[in-house]
């Protein structure tokens, strides 16, 4: 065993943290909103200057332009920009698209697409859901059919994160009816402002714009900007869902670790009620027990991360630390809420907010986890039929 | 980061899980359970044969100077098949607290208690029901007499010696007091765990220098030893025991029929278990990250608070869960889940509860000291701050 970074890793985490003090995360123009997943808001400039450092594409293989460093530096670099507040938000969807494409991409996507990847220029939005597919995803209508060169897709997408200021969508279609439900559904790679296609904004009950929903009237595709083996699409998804649950929350656990430290200090140096909520009892037992919880969380992440990196089978360990990644942020934010009383109403624009005025964001937004990417009862579901072997309710 | 036992600690986890398969298996626990004095000598003499006894002893005193890490391992499997005796009052705690003792002193007590032929728990706790060292009352002259009592004494009735926790010359002072020695008399506690618990009364029970640990007013260091020792094992215990629980109720989930299907083809007892694991593997990632920790010297009291913290929460969060989904069947007395749930706890009452440990971990995240001079809130809502003629 051992729960420390490796020298590599220490040396690299001293390098980020160099590059965080020269380039202070509220210096970046920010495009799209921070949906408080830990990744931050969306930012264009940001992620350039990651690129600048190599680091978008260190781990890959060196034939695409990378590295070969090992993958844990990308949660030592995720982790690090947590604890700053950093707005990388575009970072995960990227890494998980370079993924895919290296593992089963065609030429042209490795031409094309991870060059634009490693510069920080292409950015991805998912398009998985639709108003009648969420939690049952095989229920989709979305087709794509061939014609030619190009394959012609038809439907309707929606819940899609930073649609509207992404470059690329990865749309997951139906290609052909098959008897097996979970089979004849392939997945591309279409360019934001391809004819037909019209991105629309929804607006969420934070006020502002995260998610967009897509309609795609006789989009056409190359054939060669498809993403995987044609028809063999739902093995890539459930493939990417395991990886998207683990790249879209591995760097929860930093930063609520965040937000904790301001609460700590809040705690310390404010007054309430006429005394320190530091010197409340119970304010110090919730702020204590949140903290192991948050620290048991980071550990979650990096067994799976073990495993992955290790080659291990993931059944349900990515499941259940979403699930807790998402509850755990929850409880922060009621947490925090509860902590800063009725300064924790107040948002950034108001005279007198606290901590930034981001308590009722991260509160709101909150709401969202346990829903998108997988809802807290599907995951449940996913743990106890592939984790334990309990018998699936389809029999 | 790595979360792989070495090969010699997967050794040591599979040939304790297959001991204790066949020489530990519920039938004895149940009956030990029942039994008076609740101790398998057998049982002990063949922990002492695989060296179980003497992990934490140095090589030379006839140990084998293993680590906390390696004792955390062994303990999960003891949690497993619910092991009963007082393998964590003395071959983790007092063991802790003795190899920081003379070299006299460790010769005379280290050698048999690693070969399993003496016996030694801590007589720490008083009326304070507090693991807190700075909560100890009891007083004596060193050498002198000491009179008092001590409470929640484990496995009194096994042990040889007591290892009390004194007031003297302005600090602690940790003394071995042999059991036989006169003035001393213990008196069995009814409890609902399935450990054994005494009171321990001192009556003018002679103390000598020979038989301090280190020094007069130089007992704190071993005690805190000891008491981290005690809080990650207790904790490794639960953890175990929390998997038992949880392999218990996931097969009684898929075996049991209602309705013409296993009832773990129901959501909501799918979703019941899938809270199980959690549970279960976040309390165990805790437990051996501060384990290592301790074991590679590290400051690790936050760490190890955490660790006791959460897993006494989690573990009766899923000793109770389990209990839901086996339904009555659990509630028997021939069904063994009711050992795992008092074991945990037991354990979690053990080297300080959550409230403890949470003190602890508020102020290694930094959290100021508490003020006492802070002044309770007065509530305008409440009776006493309304003022005359008010409704």
């Amino acid at each position: 065993m051992d729960f420390a970074r490796t020298a590599e890793e220490e040396v690299f985490a001293s390098d980020v943290r160099r590059f965080l003090a020269a380039h202070p995360p509220e210096s970046f123009a920010l495009d799209g909103m921070d949906a408080g997943y830990g990744s931050g808001a969306h930012s264009r400039e940001f992620l350039a200057a990651l690129a600048a450092q190599g680091w978008l594409s260190m781990c890959w293989p060196k034939a695409y332009g990378g590295q070969e460093r090992p993958m844990f530096l990308k949660l030592v670099l995720m982790e690090e920009l947590a604890l700053a507040g950093a707005p990388f938000g575009p970072l995960a969807g990227g890494w998980q698209t370079a993924d895919a494409i290296i593992e089963y991409g065609t030429d042209r996507l490795r031409r094309e697409i991870l060059p634009k990847i490693a510069s920080g220029e292409a950015t991805f939005w998912q398009g998985y859901s639709e108003p009648d597919a969420g939690s049952d995803l095989l229920a989709l209508k979305t087709t794509a059919r061939r014609d030619g060169d190009h394959w012609v897709i038809r439907g309707h997408k929606i819940w899609s994160s930073h649609a509207g200021i992404s470059s690329y969508g990865l749309v997951f279609t139906r290609t052909s009816q098959e008897a097996r439900r979970s089979r004849g559904f392939s997945m591309f790679v279409v360019a934001n402002g391809t004819p037909g296609m019209d991105v629309r904004p929804i607006r969420s009950l934070t006020g502002g714009v995260y998610h967009y929903e897509v309609f795609l009237d006789d989009v056409r595709v190359p054939a060669d900007l498809m993403l995987g083996p044609e028809g063999e699409g739902f093995v890539a998804l459930l493939n990417g869902l395991d990886s998207d649950r683990f790249w879209g929350r591995f760097y929860k656990a930093p930063a609520l670790e965040r937000v904790l430290r301001q609460l700590v200090d809040h705690a310390n140096t404010t007054a309430a009620d006429g005394r320190r909520p530091a010197d409340n009892p119970v304010v110090r037992r919730r702020l204590a027990h949140m903290a192991t919880q948050i620290a048991a969380l980071r550990l979650m992440f990096y067994r799976a991360a073990c495993l992955i990196r290790d080659g291990g089978s993931i059944t349900y360990e990515t499941a259940v630390a979403k699930v807790m990644a998402d509850e755990t942020g929850q409880r922060l934010a009621q947490l925090g809420v509860d902590v800063l009383g009725l300064w924790g109403s107040l948002r950034e624009r108001s005279p007198w907010a606290r901590l930034g005025g981001r308590m009722p964001d991260t509160y709101l937004t909150s709401l969202g986890h346990t829903i998108a990417g997988g809802t807290a009862e599907i995951l449940r579901t996913t743990v106890a039929v592939r984790g334990l072997g309990l018998p699936s309710v389809r029999g | 980061m790595d979360f792989r036992p070495s090969a010699p600690q997967q050794l040591l986890v599979s040939t304790a899980r297959q001991f204790l398969g066949a020489r530990c298996p519920i039938e004895l626990v149940q009956r030990l359970a029942l039994d008076e004095r609740g101790f398998d000598e057998t049982l002990w003499r063949g922990m002492a044969e695989l060296g179980w006894q003497g992990l934490l002893v140095p090589a030379e005193l006839g140990g084998s100077g293993g680590s906390l890490l390696d004792v955390v391992l062994l303990v999960e499997e003891m949690g497993r098949a619910c092991v009963p005796g007082p393998f964590i009052p003395s071959a983790v705690a007092a063991t802790s607290a003795l190899a920081a003792a003379d070299p006299s002193l460790q010769k005379r007590t280290l050698p048999a208690m690693a070969d399993g032929a003496r016996i030694v728990t801590l007589a720490l706790v008083e009326e304070g029901v507090s693991f807190d060292p700075d909560a100890v009352t009891l007083t004596s002259d060193v050498p002198g007499h000491l009179t008092g009592r001590k409470l929640f004494v484990e496995d009194a009735h096994l042990a040889d010696d007591l290892l009390v926790a004194v007031r003297s010359a302005d600090d602690l002072t940790l003394v071995l007091v042999p059991t036989d020695r006169a003035g001393v008399t213990r008196v069995p506690l009814d409890t609902a765990g399935t450990g054994r618990l005494f009171e321990v009364i001192f009556d003018g029970v002679a103390v000598g220098v020979d038989d301090v640990v280190g020094a007069p007013g130089h007992g704190r260091a071993p005690l805190v030893r000891a008491l981290r020792a005690g809080a990650l094992t207790r904790a490794a215990e639960i953890v175990g025991a929390a998997q038992r629980v949880l392999e218990l109720t996931v097969e009684h989930a898929k075996t049991r029929v209602q309705g013409g299907r296993p009832i773990g083809g129901h959501q909501a007892i799918q979703h019941a278990c899938a809270d199980l694991v959690r549970d279960v593997d976040a309390s165990r990632g805790l437990l051996y990250s501060a384990a290592w920790k301790a074991a590679e010297g590290e400051a690790a009291e936050g760490d190890i608070a955490m660790a006791k913290a959460y897993a006494g929460e989690a573990g009766l969060q899923v000793a109770r869960r389990g209990h839901q989904i086996l339904g009555a069947i659990g509630y028997c007395e021939e069904h063994p889940m009711h050992l795992f749930h008092k074991r945990i706890l037991a354990a979690s009452l053990d080297f300080g509860d959550a409230d403890l440990h949470l003190e602890t971990v508020a102020q290694a995240i930094g959290l100021a000291p508490l003020a006492l001079s802070a002044k309770p809130v007065a509530s305008p809502f409440h009776a006493s701050g309304s003022r005359r003629g008010d409704p």
